[in-house]
């Protein structure tokens, strides 16, 4: 068995980080009063699939964690524990070192080993502290709790059985836990692999020990190949008792998912254990009625095992399959030897502890399984995606892109031919326009991610800081479905974790100045994204204190900025974005050594967005960060200047008409305007900004394309319109540099590049040459 | 993709390890540049003019796909004719994991030159700064100004990179 683990290790670097991020998710989510039952299940599965894989893999440290935290989990889910503010705010702080964890296994970063070993015994305690005030009996389910048998005391003898990972085998896995069990009690081997197999193989032991199972099952876990282990109490040998009981063996940290085996016991003559929850029951020629019943008591726990020992071989399923994760055990009585037994298992839902030992007639004899249909719709979601390397989805986006380029190529050589085309060339070319472009759309959509994967970080950010601040804050999310570029969604988290951060700490005030200001004490945050024309907008919005424009400016004069009182709103709050550049009276570890702005704005320029301020003194201010979806499919209008042909975005456009001799007055002699329906826009000549010669001789020869670019409209004086295209976007920064007034560059049919015209800084330059003028 | 330094500036240890030069001229100046660095050599085509870029940016080209600027290194450094003719020559250079193509009057040859043969430059003052040559190399009677040509590429001079770019 000599399989490179290592190939593995980026999907489980990936599929763990994924986990936690669901964990933390959910448990920002948890009601600390009234926990939701399934989701303290799913947060335990997701703590348990990574400590899973992480064995797997021989993380060791990962897992140990992992399981400490996994124990306390399982106890409040079970209800054994009461869920407190605490707990989660350990959970969170385990989930922290984990991620770091996983990033010291990727080589980045280095794990805080006193960090960890405080938050394990942070854990164990919290885990550990109630159990000592109450050692309570199984609480698995009404019927069950009073058939338990008091654990015996004095020795108990297991039979232990195992089959190590590969990985624990060739380490000291073995070798440790062999020591572990002579330190525990006498330790009789009964058989074990032979020597050449470095302990690699199938290991059989009798442990006569003081300790409970609980004590040493864990070890065995992490040291076992998934679920290949047993552990099973001889109270006979015990001499203990003498009751015929079914026992369903403990399984804490159970085996992974995949393995959803019944290990079936030899007809031992078990006693009860402790803290997780078994069902048990004497199948004895006991009366029919108790055994029906009992099923169904125990297959309403979350837990959901139902072990039942049917009468007759067509003793109802029902119970084992009402619950998704339910597991139905179909014990044999005596009386019908014939009966196999049965399980109805799971579901590879990693919550579900395997199928435990069942005390049968028939030893060794092989279950049948049979799939729980309840759990595959459950998992549909998770089996319909797969992963793939972004570099093949780039590769595959831009051979379309090339095809594309080919199919408009092709398109304008049919359009030269004029008449003589055949007219199935042109059907066939206008369908293949079509396929083209559902098929560009279809691989664009590929690389779109939900925004969601970065909001949702911010409620961790949010809760945290709030209370670190002393501060009441909800945060309000909207449009989390809004897609946007995967590369795009990485880069843009950093900005909008600051900009929430500002607005925390400098937005929202504290809940008595709230109070007194007549707002309601807890302060919102909203966070929303939505598409507008080709951008992507995200808002980050407070009702908080709002900006002093005159703490701004006097701010700004101290720090030598050149600033003065004409400044509008918009330019005064922009200053905050100026590196250095804070009106915190204090610094605080949060912020206010005016670090953080002028990186989110670089950020988001270097991503070719732009950041917006709005605020209102006492109202609140809002964010607004508009990005451009660089990967989408511009659908643009083609114009010429001079001898160049342009594209401009359709989504700008608003209407195109060709001005009169006089429509155009000036103003102060420079500035040109034009009146396009009762309102006077700002003329910009494509020629002269971009110092071409133009082939029209004054105004009336060409046209004016009235463009509105978020809301600052401008008349775009042109050559010519030449048409209509869909086109792709290149970057031009790939090879070249950014070029004022240029988004991006595009390839035209005939293989010219032709250059994307970046309309809102184009009538930027038109509001701002109006205002120096003006 | 990081384009691994070879040659040029990093010519290994060994003076006698010779690496290939492409040459090329500029007016009567003969310049040799690591051939490793050169992606392919092409004829020259009307780039796409990009607005207020200074007079060398001749524009951007398709080159399959990828937009690719164009430098003329005559008018860069004021030397040759400046005319475009079917033989005008762009070398497309693969330098800092860019993709950039070069206006030369002709490509004449590549050579193998050993670090030993590769003198150096005097100092002196002209277009062509120090910075960018890594030596004087010469072949019979014909010298070659070997040139770091991905230093020149990268630098500010040329105005291909974003300040931001560049300084970090």
């Amino acid at each position: 068995m000599t399989i490179d683990m290592s190939q593995f290790y980026q999907v489980f670097f990936e599929e763990s980080a994924e986990h936690l991020a669901a964990m933390e998710g959910l448990l920002l989510n948890l009601d600390i009063e009234n926990p939701d039952s399934e989701q303290l299940n799913a947060i335990f599965r997701a703590a348990h699939s990574i400590k899973g894989s992480a064995g797997t893999f021989g993380f060791t440290d990962l897992a140990e964690t992992t399981h400490i935290l996994e124990n306390l989990l399982d106890r409040i889910r079970k209800q054994e524990l009461g869920l407190r503010a605490d707990m989660v705010d350990a959970f969170l702080e385990s989930g922290d070192l984990l991620r770091d964890m996983l990033e010291a296994h990727q080589g980045r970063g280095a794990v805080d080993v006193q960090a960890v070993e405080s938050i394990c015994n942070r854990l164990r305690q919290l885990s550990a502290g109630p159990e000592e005030m109450a050692p309570e009996p199984a609480p698995a389910g009404g019927a069950v709790a009073t058939e338990a048998v008091q654990q015996p005391v004095g020795k108990h003898v297991f039979d232990i059985q195992f089959v190590p990972t590969e990985i624990s085998a060739k380490g000291n896995g073995v070798a440790n836990l062999l020591d572990e069990f002579r330190a525990m009690g006498s330790l009789e081997i009964i058989s074990q692999p032979d020597a050449e197999m470095h302990n690699l193989g199938y290991w059989q032991m009798r442990l006569v020990t003081d300790a409970s199972q609980e004590a040493f099952s864990d070890q065995i876990d992490f040291i076992a190949e998934n679920g290949a282990w047993r552990v099973v109490e001889d109270v006979s040998a015990a001499g203990d008792d003498d009751q015929a009981f079914g026992i369903f063996g403990d399984s804490p940290g159970a085996p992974d998912a995949e393995r959803g085996y019944g290990f079936f016991a030899p007809p031992l003559i078990p006693s009860s254990e402790e803290t997780d929850g078994y069902g048990f029951f004497e199948p004895l020629p006991s009366p029919a009625d108790t055994a029906k019943e009992r099923p169904a008591g125990i297959g309403q726990e979350g837990e959901g095992y139902g072990f039942f020992a049917p009468l007759a071989p067509s003793a109802s399923l029902g119970p084992a399959v009402e619950e998704g994760d339910g597991f139905g055990f179909f014990v044999p009585l005596p009386s019908v030897p014939d009966v196999l037994p049965e399980i109805a298992p799971r579901s590879d839902d990693p919550s579900n502890q395997p199928a435990p030992p069942v005390a049968v007639e028939k030893q060794g004899a092989e279950p049948r399984g049979r799939v729980a249909k309840a759990s595959a719709s459950a998992n549909a979601n998770a089996d319909s995606s797969i992963r793939v390397s972004i570099e093949k989805v780039d590769q595959l986006i831009n051979l379309v892109g090339e095809l594309v380029i080919t199919q408009a190529m092709l398109l304008q050589t049919a359009a030269q031919m004029q008449g003589d085309t055949p007219e199935r060339l042109v059907n066939g070319l206008a369908q293949l326009e079509r396929n083209t472009r559902d098929l560009q759309e279809s691989v664009m959509s590929i690389r779109m991610m939900q925004i969601s994967f970065v909001f949702s970080r911010f409620p961790r950010v949010v809760r945290d800081l709030s209370s670190k601040l002393g501060k009441q804050v909800e945060l309000k999310t909207s449009g989390e479905t809004t897609e946007l570029d995967k590369g795009l969604i990485e880069r843009i988290a950093d900005p909008l974790t600051h900009l929430i951060r500002n607005s925390l700490d400098h937005g929202i005030e504290l809940p008595e100045i709230r109070i007194a200001a007549g707002k309601n004490p807890v302060g919102t945050i909203t966070l929303k994204a939505y598409h507008q024309g080709g951008n992507i907008v995200i808002e980050v919005g407070d009702d908080g204190a709002g900006l002093p424009r005159n703490k701004i400016l006097a701010k700004a004069r101290e720090r030598g900025l050149p600033v003065s009182d004409q400044m509008t709103d918009q330019e005064v709050f922009l200053l905050i974005f100026e590196a250095g550049f804070s009106t915190a009276e204090q610094v605080t570890d949060v912020s206010g050594r005016g670090v953080g702005m002028d990186v989110v704005r670089r950020n988001i320029q270097a991503m070719g967005g732009r950041v917006e301020i709005e605020s209102m003194l006492g109202v609140g201010t809002r964010m607004t960060v508009r990005l451009p979806l660089t990967l989408a499919i511009l659908d643009g209008m083609s114009i010429a200047v001079g001898d160049q042909t342009y594209i401009l975005p359709l989504s700008y456009v608003v209407e195109s008409f060709q001005p009169q001799s006089g429509d155009i007055k000036t103003l102060s002699n420079h500035a040109r305007v034009i009146q396009v329906r009762g309102e006077y826009l700002p003329v910009v000549v494509l020629h002269e900004v971009f110092n071409l010669k133009s082939r029209a001789g004054d105004f009336t020869q060409g046209i004016m394309v009235v463009i509105d670019a978020d809301g600052i409209k401008a008349a775009l004086f042109v050559d010519a319109l030449v048409g209509q295209h869909q086109v792709v976007i290149k970057s031009l920064e790939a090879n070249y540099r950014r070029v004022q007034g240029i988004s991006g560059a595009t390839i035209m049919g005939d293989g010219h590049v032709a250059l994307i015209l970046d309309v809102s800084a184009i009538a930027g330059m038109a509001k701002t040459s109006l205002q120096k003028t003006g | 993709m990081e384009v691994i330094t070879h040659g040029g500036s990093t010519v290994s240890d060994d003076d006698s390890v010779a690496n290939e030069y492409l040459t090329f001229t500029l007016g009567s100046e003969e310049y040799a540049i690591d051939i490793l660095k050169v992606q392919e050599i092409r004829g020259y085509e009307q780039p796409t003019l990009i607005a207020n870029s200074p007079p060398f940016i001749k524009g951007v080209i398709n080159l399959r796909g990828i937009i690719v600027p164009i430098v003329d290194l005559r008018i860069k450094f004021n030397l040759g004719k400046i005319e475009y003719t079917p033989f005008t020559v762009v070398v497309i250079l693969n330098v800092a994991g860019r993709v950039i193509g070069a206006v030369v009057d002709s490509v004449s040859d590549v050579f193998s030159l050993t670090r030993a043969q590769i003198r150096p430059a005097p100092d002196f003052s002209g277009t062509f700064d120090t910075k960018y040559i890594l030596g004087l190399a010469a072949v019979e009677t014909r010298m070659m100004i070997v040139t770091d040509i991905e230093r020149l590429m990268t630098s500010a001079d040329m105005e291909l990179i974003d300040a931001t770019a560049t300084s970090s």
